[in-house]
């Protein structure tokens, strides 16, 4: 790993000389929330926000992805849709967020790979920044993360006042910031101590905590619990929490058609959704949103550790701040934890 | 504002009759200003019930969505009837569910809130973005007080109240069975002077206006599931045979659903705002409503949800039509 700095004058001509030969997404401003966009112009960028209302994961991984389009008939064709290699930069993508790309890694990159999302993995370099002002619902640090934590990025910006620290953190971060050698300069070490400090300031701002310890195994033995049902209750089952959320991967394959052409599409899917398990027979073994609710927190707390060793959420906070009635991950998780069973 | 402790003895009488089987109220939230809905089925339950400016949900909801899973052998189906509190709103949503044969009169006890207003929850937690301590609010006099970091915040009400609180023509509730508290006096506000400006501006600008706002539309349906209105037992956004709307996320199909959406509501929406409280992409949906809702009054002299006895709107026709087509 290499720490370097560069100073925020300098920064601007960065950027816009990063755009000049990748595809840059950084975080815009719209309508009073930012999400990331492609940018042409250093002015086009916000960095005055917290997160992004849309977590970046709908970059690499598309909410509408159109598989192949096809025509009928007895000349019918097939047309696959060429997988594209264009180069691409994400800027300021927060670590929790590059950490649900982590998370979802061995889902689509395992045994079996999708080609469409290993090539957008391929060829984009995540390049952090550090969060130094997390919000209420913010609890990273459950995880034993940090808002200004590298281990998920290739390249880590840190705002530490007249300039940002840049630390290097995987080979192609290397090969990135060398294209671009003329703008850094080693960092001497009171550079790096002010990140540090910034760091422990940013992980003070971090009020609530997700107790996460020995929460599997409570949760094996929870599964019929009183719980699920009282929050379910609560529940009015849309898909913000799922679609806002980084870690949630799951998506339905549909045929949209004209009269003389169509297209096989791939969308996101939300399991908080009655028709997500609706077989065609119309029976549904998930019937009621205890079922759905329940699932969704098993999968993210129980059955994805199981698989993966990682806990499926990355504490990003979304689900807590836009959920419209209240259904709060950490509230649950942690009555969960201090269950007495 | 209504006394707690009164609100908590009612609740409690009503939950001691024998065909209640619950009562669902307001409690304190997990963080910050959230408010949640609870489901009080013994009096110990009922003893969380609050009603603040933060009770911004609306719970008419939660009848309509309560489940009726196959039952057991057995097993008898629980018919008593599930208690409610409601504000102006809520018992507006209500009455025209009924109206729609939606659910009966009979499924529900009533326990009315005359509501001075409700805040926004966007904007107050947009103003104090770092509460995570759970903060009461109440109301006094024209001004919201609570307290940030040991600090007394005083907020004149204007600059939290919501959008549909500020325009809202029926605060007390209109249908009910008990009701708690005084009567809030109307404001006398027009209700569509909020769609005004929109209203005025060149065709070309609105579409532009809401191609903007539709783009960025997820499909998560938090709209159609937070509003108490739309309570159909399979969405047409669902169906796949045939396919209304298709499942991609884009202009286009975004478009179809929220305009299908506000037609959909036309002389039924009862102006609640949970669809925009709800919606996580921020889309004005409710200057759709109003502007639907505007055009029935004028064109019908209707207004929904007042009166259990009327029919619907649009389920309804005259003979006396001026309208050439229904000849």
């Amino acid at each position: 790993m290499e720490s370097l700095v560069i100073s925020k004058e300098n920064f601007p001509e960065l950027i816009n000389t990063i755009i000049k030969s990748y595809r840059l997404f950084a975080p815009t401003e719209e309508k009073g929330f930012s999400g990331f966009n492609i940018i042409k112009d250093y002015l086009e960028m916000d960095l005055s926000y917290l997160n992004s209302r849309m977590p970046p994961k709908a970059i690499l991984f598309n909410q509408t992805e159109t598989l192949f389009l096809m025509e009928p008939g007895a000349k019918g064709s097939i047309k696959s849709k060429a997988i594209s290699n264009e180069k691409s930069a994400i800027f300021a993508i927060r670590p929790c967020d590059a950490k649900g790309f982590r998370i979802i890694d061995p889902v689509f990159l395992g045994d079996v790979i999708d080609p469409l999302y290993k090539a957008n993995r391929d060829n984009s370099v995540l390049i952090g920044l550090s969060c130094n002002q997390p919000d209420s619902s913010c609890f990273c640090t459950s995880f034993g993360d940090s808002p200004a934590s590298g281990k998920y990025v290739d390249i880590l910006f840190t705002d530490i006042e007249e300039n940002y620290l840049v630390e290097v953190m995987t080979e192609k971060g290397k090969n990135f910031v060398n294209n671009f050698g003329r703008f850094f300069t080693p960092a001497p070490p009171k550079e790096i101590e002010a990140k540090n400090a910034k760091e422990k300031e940013a992980i003070k701002l971090i009020k609530r905590n997700l107790k996460v310890e020995g929460i599997e195994e409570k949760m094996d033995k929870m599964f019929n619990h009183p719980i699920w049902e009282e929050y379910a209750k609560k529940c009015i089952g849309c898909g913000t929490c799922t679609y806002l959320c980084p870690t949630c991967h799951c998506f339905d394959v549909v045929d949209e058609s004209t009269l003389d052409k169509g297209a096989r599409v791939r969308t996101w899917d939300a399991c908080m959704f009655p028709e997500y398990t609706m077989h065609t027979s119309g029976h549904n073994p998930r019937p009621a949103r205890m079922h759905r609710l329940r699932n969704r927190f098993y999968h993210k707390y129980s059955y994805f550790p199981k698989n993966s060793d990682v806990i499926a959420c990355t504490g990003c906070g979304r689900c807590i701040r836009y959920c419209p009635v209240n259904i709060d991950i950490i509230e649950l998780m942690n009555r969960v934890s201090e269950m007495e069973l | 504002m209504v006394d707690q402790k009164e609100l908590v003895k009612v609740a409690k009488e009503t939950l001691a009759r024998k065909d209640v089987k619950y009562i669902i109220g307001y409690k304190k939230g997990s963080y910050g200003f959230q408010t949640s809905a609870a489901f009080a089925y013994t009096p110990k339950d009922v003893e969380e019930f609050i009603f603040t400016p933060l009770c911004n949900k609306n719970l008419a909801k939660y009848p309509l969505k309560e489940e009726k899973l196959p039952l057991k052998r057995g097993e008898e189906e629980d018919k008593r009837k599930i208690g409610l509190i409601v504000k102006g709103c809520d018992s507006r949503a209500i009455s025209q569910v009924i109206q729609e044969n939606g659910m009966k009169r009979e499924e529900v006890v009533l326990i009315g809130i005359p509501c001075p207003g409700v805040i926004d929850q966007k904007v107050i937690e947009k103003r104090f973005p770092n509460q995570s301590e759970i903060t009461e609010v109440t109301e006094i006099d024209d001004d919201y007080v609570f307290t940030i970091d040991g600090k007394e915040q005083k907020i004149p009400k204007q600059e939290l109240l919501a959008e549909v609180c500020k325009t809202c023509e029926y605060p007390n509730p209109v249908l009910y069975d008990i009701i708690i508290g005084e009567e809030v006096e109307v404001n006398p506000k027009a209700e569509y002077e909020g769609i005004k400006e929109l209203e005025d501006a060149p065709l070309e600008n609105r579409w532009e206006y809401w191609e903007e706002q539709f783009q960025r539309c997820i499909r998560c349906y938090a709209c159609r599931e937070a509003c108490p209105l739309c309570y159909c037992s399979t969405c047409m956004a669902d169906l796949l045979e045939p396919q209304w709307i298709r499942r991609s996320v884009n202009i286009s199909e975004n478009t179809a659903w929220n305009i299908m959406r506000a037609f959909h509501l036309a002389g039924r929406c009862i102006s609640c705002g949970a669809c925009e409280n709800a919606c996580p992409m921020d889309i004005p949906l409710m200057e759709l409503n109003k502007k639907l809702g505007k055009e029935v009054k004028e064109m019908f002299d209707y207004a929904p949800g007042l009166d259990i006895e009327a029919k619907p709107l649009l389920g309804s026709f005259n003979p006396d039509d001026p309208e050439e087509f229904i000849k």
